[in-house]
């Protein structure tokens, strides 16, 4: 009951948010290496090295001791900031903690939960929490589905699964889903599938005028989609990290 | 028991205070005793309109915060006899509203009344949400353009989730979509987006719709609702719109905006 809340003694709001979100996927350790590649990098694409934050995924490497702390500081050297790390060992979410990092699961144990949410403590917050109730569950188990017009302002999401839209998501709402996204009906504002990292998800809709579509964390925007594309029946998929969209009839 | 209907729309200067006003004036025409609420707490409008601004002595936040009875605050409208309106604070803001005192409020007209008509004030924070909590009939007020449906879209959502009805898990409030300052022509030269297009994207029931006017300016500054003026294609659109609302299926008539002919769009003669 949101009404009750005295607007003028709360300092704050916690909010859920889905950040874009950089993740350095490490597959070295030596603090040299990184620099020397950063450094190129660093030639190639300076727009990017804006104090951008990233997060330090360390899931591939198999040190349980890293120099989190040399790491860090090649990063901020090069105008990367580091905000969180992913899997490693104890001591490495210990000398996360310490260097003042969150610190997430790595992907095959993660919870799901979104990784985007960069907050430290990853809690649910209550946006969704009005719309959850209104999904069921699919007949399989794994799965929501919501049946009625997903307006501009909510979100639906199935963290778990697919998520079955049986109606029209309106532009300024969001749908989400740990798998696919199935639309039946215009999809008008934004999609986001497989927001554990999933490349296998996909979306589908009736019509196509997204404002925003996403798989995996790769996107296209609408002034991205080829026009001709535009209000037909489609389906998206990441085929070779790229998002292709391709007619269902 | 009353029934109590919103007006409302997210986005400010569609029309809600105008169609609020004519919807109660023709509520109260048609016999039903009805009482029309300003929630738009520091930017009240409604007496204006309805032309009882200078017979203001209390308002809803005095009677919420007890310095005056319901009876005290409640105007009787001079053309109608079954019509009263409730005006809203010029000086507070609108946290003085409780939702404790609203519900009250709420309680005590109910006895009287047939029809509780909230006029709500533009945005979605505390004015419009309380506005709109108690409600049983929502009347989404729509201009024909993106803005305004996305909007309203917003307010639909909020209206699913946000509403006693919604929170007790009680039968869902009715919606209906009244599309107001409608111009046939604009539409067709594609300024203006179509009727077909707002039904779709919002799918709830349309209640009426109403023409661009000047009757509707008219009314607005001589403080006189739309209703009265029944020659007017806004007054009838209104009239037709209540008659709905009171359970009448009629069908769907544009009033006003006809069509320019070829003939008149060659020699660009001008309607009204």
């Amino acid at each position: 009951m949101s009404l009750n809340v005295d607007r003028d003694t709360s300092a704050f709001t916690f909010k859920g948010g889905m950040l874009p979100m950089t993740v350095m996927e490490l597959t070295s350790a030596d603090p040299e290496h990184i620099r020397e590649q950063l450094a190129g990098k660093m030639n190639q694409a300076p727009a990017f090295f804006q104090h951008t934050p990233v997060v330090l995924s360390v899931e591939r490497l198999d040190e349980p001791h890293l120099s989190l702390e040399r790491i860090c500081a090649v990063c901020r050297t090069h105008k990367l900031l580091p905000v969180a790390v992913r899997g490693g060992s104890d001591p490495v979410r210990q000398s996360a903690w310490a260097l003042g990092l969150g610190w997430f699961p790595p992907l095959e144990a993660s919870r799901p939960r979104p990784l985007e949410s960069v907050s430290t403590n990853a809690e649910r917050t209550p946006i969704t929490e009005e719309e959850e109730e209104v999904t069921e569950m699919l007949p399989g188990g794994v799965g929501r589905i919501y049946r009625g017009t997903v307006r501009s302002g909510q979100q639906i999401s199935a963290p778990e699964g697919d998520l079955v839209v049986v109606g029209a998501v309106n532009a300024g709402a969001e749908v989400l889903a740990g798998g696919s996204v199935h639309v039946y009906g215009p999809l008008r504002g934004r999609a986001l599938a497989g927001i554990h990292g999933n490349p296998l998800a996909s979306i589908f809709c009736r019509e196509l005028r997204a404002e925003l579509l996403s798989v995996a964390g790769n996107y296209k925007r609408l002034d991205d989609i080829d026009p001709r594309l535009l209000n037909t029946s489609v389906q998206i998929q990441l085929t070779d990290d790229q998002l292709s969209i391709t007619p269902l009839d | 028991m009353a029934k109590i209907i919103v007006v409302t729309s997210g986005k400010g200067g569609v029309g809600k205070t105008t169609s609020a006003a004519a919807i109660a004036t023709g509520l109260a025409l048609r016999g039903q005793k009805t009482v029309v609420i300003d929630f738009d707490v520091g930017l009240r409008n409604l007496d204006l309109i309805m032309g009882c601004e200078r017979r203001v002595v209390y308002d809803l936040v005095n009677v919420i915060q007890g310095e005056a009875g319901l009876n005290q605050a409640l105007i009787r409208d001079k053309r109608v006899d079954n019509l009263h309106i409730l005006p809203a604070s010029q000086t507070r803001d609108k946290d003085a509203l409780t939702n404790e005192g609203v519900e009250q409020i709420f309680k005590a007209l109910s006895e009287d009344f047939d029809f509780i008509i909230c006029d709500s004030p533009a945005g979605i924070e505390r004015g419009a949400q309380l506005a709109m909590y108690f409600a049983d009939e929502a009347i989404v007020v729509t201009n024909p353009e993106v803005s305004s449906v996305r909007d309203s879209d917003r307010m639909l959502g909020l209206l699913a989730s946000k509403t006693r009805r919604a929170e007790q898990n009680e039968e869902p409030i009715k919606e209906h979509l009244m599309v107001t300052r409608y111009n046939p022509s604009r539409v067709d030269s594609g300024d203006m987006l179509n009727l077909d297009d707002i039904r779709e994207i919002l799918a709830i029931d349309l209640i009426g719709v109403i023409p661009e006017s000047e009757a509707v300016l008219r009314a607005s500054n001589q403080g006189v609702p739309v209703t009265h003026d029944s020659d007017s294609d806004a007054g009838l659109a209104y009239t037709d719109a209540v008659s709905r609302l009171l359970g009448e299926d009629l069908p769907l008539r544009l009033y006003g905006g006809q069509k320019k002919g070829l003939l008149s769009r060659m020699f660009g003669g001008t309607r009204r």
